[in-house]
This record gives structure tokens, sequence and C-alpha cells, in this order.
């Protein structure tokens, strides 16, 4: 039990290193302020102050964070099913699945988003689809409806993958089990595999969320500038304005909000997880 | 699952909805690879130029194997270390696991941007030379929890006593790790491995802060140079599809192959992958033998050396120049680029050195401030002479002490003169942003300086003031342009979007707006009378560079009649050689009729931007709350 437990150390040494030094780096420039020089720096909460108490800063705060939660759900709706799909089906055919949904992500965001600003455009490719059955032409781009494509076309391959991991591999026995005892398919869905799968849901959830609530790249893209979230809000800190002391402050204050709800998310997680293991 | 092993008619249209939806975009990616015309939105023929342009571009070809190399790299070393750390982590104390998990997080939910800004700051620290190390450290960095992520829920559901049964059965800890644990999480890690290539194949901002000379992937080169548009970036990623694909293709037919001849194929998988990757390396390094720089040792002897490094805006140098310039002078020049000031002034201040850099005036201004710039050695630069009357004595650098111009222009209003009087424009300048019979056909430059600019203009008050009530005055103009407008905030989309005539007017630099005008003829460009931002951009030499002599050759080069005809034919703005901006703009230049190819001189109203950071922070966080507003 106890054997392998020493493989964590190099890690959490790797860790303290790489993550948790160039962390707290930043950390130094959120509770200072003047200039980007360290050495003329003094201790101040000024930084914190002036986002948490700022109506608009808030307000993009609470659109981000919705934007993400929406963006999560619809790929944990849209995700699940073609995990399911893919992992029911032959072993063999469910890896080139699976390649073909990765495939796509592995060509640049960038030039990934671009295509879709084209595509949503007012005179874009799917207006032009729709102008063929007389439907439309729909305002698109440069709306939450853009931007939470955006985020989802982006973001739902790693849920599926979470997924169809948790899914793969799953005891089939167990479900021959549910069956034999008499339970209807419903049911051997509802009462085992989705449980089981849980895990990798949320996973899955936090390979969504997390991105989709930093992201910037999409809502400027396909939102347009006006589309401020809070990924925006810091970018512009550190990349126009320079003001990183008021950007580290902010990524922080996120952070928090961020540990805070996974955290949360962990309290429920633990008890599908714990019937999962007693199966 | 259950014993239906055939995918169902609901699955299938399932399965094929979402081919569709992820393929799109992919599709439309590879059939804008072959457009004809610039735009990225309107096709035009069909043309090859763009594969062309890649394939000469030695950069380009250098960085698709760097990202290949690196992501194969970081994938492996962080699927190892991952499954590993997990596996250890799943028999950790409670405590431990708890903070490891966090910690872990950190890299995946911070903004990108932070993460990197906090491991430049690390690698200048420990005083580590930027590159491929410092790139694959970090690429190792943040994908090695996304492994442990995808691993970790698998692990979960495993019996514990899975392994301790092993052990007691008489296998070693690596068998029972090897034979036991590792194929029963297997799903785990493949979609581990999965997700760590894709993280570190399309990274941008961290790779973009913490590799340097000369060591640059794929997006780097795509954020960089799509500055303004450039359909090579599509050719790109269809030649990255095409390997991909290779790869894939390999990677399933060898199996199949094998398991003919030896009728056994159970690892045989892992091996075609293996293969398939070590055939996209080998394809991938083949692709660019032969675009080696062709080094001369007379330059080094001249020199004291043979390469120049250049840190300029994508998109901003004419097609020939570098390759010229090469031939010429028998030196290599690795370019890398920026995309705002700011990034620029952040990597040089990390300690990065260049030969060469093309910064703003603002920016000219605070880097002699802060010493971080060479005394330029005039008898190196005889094409002095050439400058442009236009950019000579400019106020933060009269006497070309630091800097020599490279671009210049002003900032002017863009309409469609279809569909918006050329009188309304005239008489109402920038007022016309706030005129509500225009209302949601208007695009406005998304920078906080530009829109300051623009809006104490348009109140009579010079754009460098300092004064808190003009500020606020201006804030409010913008305000009240934001909430009566709906107007649409873009940088450099506004080119593409003016030339498709999306909207009727925009504010944009005059560089770009020889570029629309020349596409569209339903536009035109007015300078307001209110008064502009003179801008202009200018080569200069940090006080780090490595390679003085050779710079001053390539400064003095640009200034050349053949370089600034080659760069601002290509790149549509104002050239700083007086004999090129007169060519161009005559009768039978290239820009004859073009109304935004030379800036107005010499109108007292025009004022060139002078550095403030305070003021700078103060407009940046007032701005972000006029687009935030709602």
């Amino acid at each position: 039990m106890r054997q392998f437990r020493n493989m964590i150390y190099p890690y959490v040494g790797w860790l303290a290193v790489m993550v948790v030094v160039p962390m707290l780096m930043i950390l130094l420039y959120a509770f200072t302020t003047a200039g980007n020089e360290v050495t003329t720096f003094r201790f101040t909460l000024d930084n914190f102050v002036r986002f948490l108490t700022d109506a608009v800063f808030l307000d993009v705060l609470k659109r981000s964070l919705l934007i993400a939660v929406a963006t999560t759900i619809i790929c944990v709706i849209l995700g699940y099913p073609i995990a399911y799909v893919i992992a029911k089906g032959p072993e063999k055919s469910s890896f080139f699945w699976i390649m073909l949904i990765t495939l796509p992500t592995w060509i640049n965001m960038l030039v990934r988003t671009y295509a879709w600003v084209g595509i949503l455009q007012d005179d874009g490719l799917l207006n032009s689809f729709l102008g063929l059955f007389g439907i439309g032409p729909f305002r698109m781009i440069h709306t939450t409806f853009a931007v939470v494509l955006g985020m989802v076309y982006n973001f739902v391959p790693f849920m599926i993958l979470q997924i169809h991991a948790s899914l793969a591999k799953m005891d089939r026995s167990l479900i021959e089990a549910a069956n034999d005892l008499g339970a209807n398919p419903v049911q051997s869905f509802l009462r085992v595999t989705l449980p089981l799968s849980l895990p990798g849901v949320l996973s899955g959830i936090t390979l969504v969320f997390l991105p989709a609530v930093s992201s910037f790249f999409i809502p400027k893209l396909l939102g347009g500038g006006q589309y401020v979230l809070v990924g925006n809000v810091i970018e512009t800190q550190f990349l126009t304005s320079g003001d990183w002391n008021f950007g580290s402050a902010i990524s922080l204050i996120m952070a928090v909000i961020i540990m805070l709800s996974m955290w949360l998310t962990r309290k429920v997680d633990t008890d599908p997880a714990a019937g999962g293991k007693g199966a | 699952m259950d014993h239906n092993k055939k995918t169902g008619i609901g699955g299938k249209i399932l399965l094929a909805l979402t081919m569709i939806f992820f393929y799109l975009p992919i599709l439309y990616i590879i059939v804008f690879s072959f457009n004809d015309s610039r735009s990225l939105t309107k096709l035009g023929g069909f043309s090859l130029r763009w594969y062309e342009k890649m394939f000469a571009d030695s950069t380009m070809m250098e960085a698709v194997v760097y990202t290949i190399i690196i992501a194969l790299l970081a994938t492996i070393i962080s699927t190892i270390a991952g499954t590993l750390a997990a596996i250890g982590l799943s028999r950790s104390r409670k405590v431990l696991r708890n903070i490891v998990e966090q910690v872990n997080n950190l890299p995946i939910m911070n903004p990108e941007i932070v993460t990197a800004i906090g491991l430049l700051m690390f690698f200048s620290a420990i005083g580590i030379k930027k590159g491929f190390l410092t790139l694959l450290l970090a690429h190792i960095m943040f994908c090695t929890p996304y492994v442990m992520l995808s691993v970790s829920p698998k692990l979960r559901s495993l019996d514990p006593n899975l392994a301790d049964a092993a052990l007691d059965l008489g296998a070693t800890p690596i068998q029972a790790l090897t034979k036991v644990i590792v194929p029963q999480i297997m799903p785990g890690i493949i979609s581990g491995a999965l997700i760590a290539f894709t993280m570190s194949f399309d990274d941008f901002i961290i790779s973009y802060f913490v590799t340097g000379n000369g060591v640059q992937n794929i997006s780097i080169l795509v954020y960089t140079m799509s500055k303004r548009i450039n359909p090579s970036i599509n050719a790109l990623s269809t030649l990255v599809i095409l390997l991909i694909t290779l790869g894939l293709i390999l990677a399933n037919v060898i199996p199949i192959l094998k398991e003919k001849k030896e009728a056994m194929g159970k690892s045989s998988g892992k091996k075609g992958i293996a293969l398939g990757m070590a055939g996209i390396i080998v394809l991938s390094v083949l692709g660019i033998i032969g675009f080696g720089g062709n080094s001369k040792m007379d330059a080094v002897a001249k020199y004291g050396s043979d390469t120049l490094k250049l840190y300029n805006w994508g998109e901003y140098m004419g097609e020939n120049l570098i390759n010229d310039f090469q031939k010429e002078f028998g030196v290599k020049v690795i370019t890398e680029y920026f995309d705002s000031n700011e990034m620029m002034y952040t990597k040089l201040q990390a300690g990065d050195s260049y030969d060469v850099l093309v910064p703003s005036d603002y920016m000219i201004q605070r880097m002699m401030k802060d010493g971080m710039l060479q005394k330029l050695d005039h008898s190196l630069l005889p094409n002095l002479s050439e400058l442009a009357e236009g950019v000579q004595n400019l106020p933060y650098d009269p006497d070309n002490s630091y800097s020599v111009p490279y671009f210049w222009g002003s900032v002017g209003i863009v309409y469609n003169h279809n569909n918006v009087d050329p009188a309304v424009v005239e008489a109402q300048g920038y007022e016309i942003l706030r005129n509500t019979d225009y209302k949601g056909r208007i695009y406005v430059y998304d920078s906080e300086r530009d829109s300051f600019m623009m809006a104490l203009k348009a109140l009579g008050y010079s754009m460098n003031t300092e004064n808190e009530a003009e500020i606020q005055e201006a804030y409010e103009w913008l305000l009240d342009m934001n909430n009566t407008m709906a107007p649409i905030y873009v940088t450099d989309e506004v080119i593409d979007g003016m030339i498709n005539g999306s909207k009727d007017i925009a504010v944009v630099y005059s560089g770009d707006a020889t570029t629309i005008l020349e596409e569209n003829e339903d536009m035109s460009f007015w300078m307001p009378n209110e008064g502009t931002n003179l801008w202009s951009d200018a080569m200069v030499i940090p006080a780090n560079a490595e390679n003085p002599l050779l710079a001053h050759e390539f400064i003095n080069y640009v200034l050349t009649y053949e370089a600034s005809m080659d760069n601002s034919e290509y790149v549509g703005y104002t050239s700083s050689n007086q004999e090129v901006l007169d060519e161009l703009s005559g009768e039978d230049g290239l820009y004859a009729d073009n109304e935004a190819y030379v800036p107005r001189a010499g109108y007292e109203k025009d004022e060139v931007f002078e550095d403030n950071p305070v003021l700078k922070k103060t407009l940046a966080e007032l701005w972000i709350k006029v687009k935030a507003a709602k």
C-alpha cells in the first residue's frame, strides 16, 4: 500500500521550484505598488481594494464566472453522450474517434478562432448557408453566443477525453450484474455507469472551467473588444498598460475564488467517489 | 459498458454532427490557405502563393520543427512524471494530497500571462540562458498537472488492493507498477498524454516569455505575425494538419502491416505511434534541411559576429528585405516579433539581448530615460540623409542620437463614402463617432491611448494632458460613445473588416488605412481638423546589444532606397525615406491616389505621444471601464 508513496516527493520538489517560487514572485507584485522594479516598492493592499470596490470590475468578474459556468455545463451536456457513444463502440474504433477529436486541438487556437470569425460573420459561411433556406441572416459575431461557442469548441475535447477515459475499461461485469439483477438499461446507466464515470466528469469540469474563466483570446476575437472578461483585464495590465501590480492582484483574487469553488466541488465529489471505491 | 458493441443510429448521427462541428473551422482554414486574396473572410481565386511564402520563410519552417520536438519531449516527460507522481499522490497522506492538488491547479487556473511573467522572472533570476531548455522546462511544468488530472480519477476507481496482492504474490514493486497498475489506468494516461501534447503544441504566451535566442514555436509566430493579416499562417496550419494526419496514418498502418507479417499485434499499436511520431520528426527535419543560413567568415572578421538579432513588430517588413540583407552582407538574421511595445519592454527588462529593435515614439523616450539604448554612431549611418522631412526633428529624439525612424503615420477615420457623406465626416471629425445616425456601424481601435487621443482632441484638449478634469471629460465622452453607438472595439481585425465593408466608419492607423483603401474603393480617409496622433516607429540599438556594428549596418541598410521601397510597398505604412515616399505617392506611384499614405505634416494640432507611465495606467483602467460598461 505504501510502496509507491515516495514517488511523490521528487514532484513536490519540482512543484516548489517551478510553480511556487514563480507564483511567490507574482504575489510580491500583488501586495506592492510602483514601477516594475522590485527595488522601489512598498507594501499595500490598494491593488485589491481598487478591484473589489469597483462595480465595473465586479461586473466583469461576475460575467466571466457566468460564461465559464455556462461553457462548462454545455461541455458536460455535449461531451458526455459523445464520450459514451465512443466508449460503447469497439475499442479500435474508439481510439480512432478519440484521435479525430483531438486532432483539431493541435491546430493553433488563434487560427481556429479566426476561422470561427469568418464562419460566424454577418455575411459569413453560416449565414450564407442559412440564407439558402431563406433563414436569417443572424447577428452572431460579437455576441455572447459566439464567445460561448468559441469556448465550447476549444474546451469540449478535454471533457470528452476525460469522460471517455473514465468510461473505457470500466468493469463490464458490473453492468452485466446490474442487468442480471433486473435493472433496465436506464437504471443500470444511472445506478452503475454514471456514478463510476463521475471522477472523469469532475476532472473534465476542472479542465474546462479553469481555462474558460481566464481565457482572453476567445472573447477578444469572437466577442469584440467590448466583451471584457477578467482574463482580458489581467492581460491588459501585463501587456499594454504595464501595471503588473494590479494584474497580479486580480489574478490572485481570481485564484482564491476558483480554489474555493474547486474545494466545494471536491466536497461534492467525495461521496460518489467513495461509492465507486466500494463497488 | 454494455455488450452492444455496435454504435446505434443515434450514436452515428451524434458522432457525425460532432465531426462537422470540429472540422468545419479546419476545413475553412484549409480552403483559405489556397485563397488568392489576402482576406481571411472573402474568397478570391485559387493560389499557392501562401505556401511559397511559407516555404521561403526559414523562421516558419524552424518553428514547425521546434514545436514538434518540444511537444513530443514535453509530452513524454510529463506523462511519465505525471503518472508516477499521481500514483505516489494516491498513496500519500491526505494533507499532502490536498496541498499538491491545489498547487497543481495553479498552472491550469492562472491566466497564462501570470504564469508566463512568473517564469520569466524566475528564469532571469537564476540566470539561465533562454531558449530550448527554458522552453522545454516551462512546457513540462504546465503539462504535468494535466496528466495528473487525467490519471487521478482512474486511480481513484482502482482497487487499492490490486497492487498489494501483486506484491504479496512476489512481484517486485516495479513489476506491480508496470504489470498491474499502469495497464489499469492506461486510458487515463493516454488522455493525459493527448492533453499534454495539445497544451504544449498550442501554447503561446508562456512560450513567448520564456524562450529566446531565436527558438520559437508555431504559436508564437502565429500570434505575432497575425498582427496584420497573413494567410501563410493558414498554409502553415494546413501543413501541420498534413503532418499529423500522416503520422496518424503511419501509426495505424504500420501495426496492420506488422500484424499481417507476424500475426501478433498487442504492443505494436504503441510501437506504431512511436514510429509515426518518429516519422513526423524525420519528415519535418528533412523539410527544413537546406534552409540553414550560409554565413561567411569575412562577416565575422568585419563585424565580430555573423548573426544579427532583430526584434520587430509582426508583418512589418518587406518580403525580401531580410534575405537580401543576408545575401549582401553574408550574415544571418534571427528575427523575433512582438505585438505591443510593453511586450518588448518586458522581455528586454528581463535581460534578453537583441541587436536592433523597432519600438514606438513614447517607448523610445522611456528607454532613453532608463538608459536602455546605445548612442548611434552617425559615421556608420550615411543614409541618414535620406530621412523624410516628416520624421526629422521628432520631439523624443530630435537629432537621431538614439533612433532612426522606420515607419510613421497618423490616426484618422476611414469611412465608406457611399453610406456616409464626406461633408459630414469633415465637418464633425471625431464627433461622428457619437452621431447616432451611424449607430452600430462603427469600429473603434482598441487602444487606450488612441481612444483617449480621439476624445481629448474632439474636446479640444491636448492628447498629452495630465489635467484630471480634462481626462474625466474625455472618459465621459468615450462612455457616451460606448453607450449610445454600440461600437465594436477591434485591433488588427479592423483591416479585414473594413476591406469587406462590414462597417461604415472606423478609427485606424494611417498605414492600415492605406491597405484598406487599396483593397476597397468605397473607402475614404480623413484626418480630423481637431488634430491627431503623429506616431513613428524607429530602429534603436539596445545597450546590451551583442553586435552593435552589424546593427548599424542593418539600420543603414533599411534606409536605402531598395529596402525602404520593399518595406513600404509590402506593408503599406509610410516610408521614412523621402525618395521612396515621393515616388510611391507620386503620379505613377503605387499609392498615387491613396489619401492615407502621406500623413499631414506641420499641422499645429497634431501631436506626438509623450511617455508617461502613470498616465498610461490611469487611461488603461478608464478604457477598460468604458469597454466593460453596459
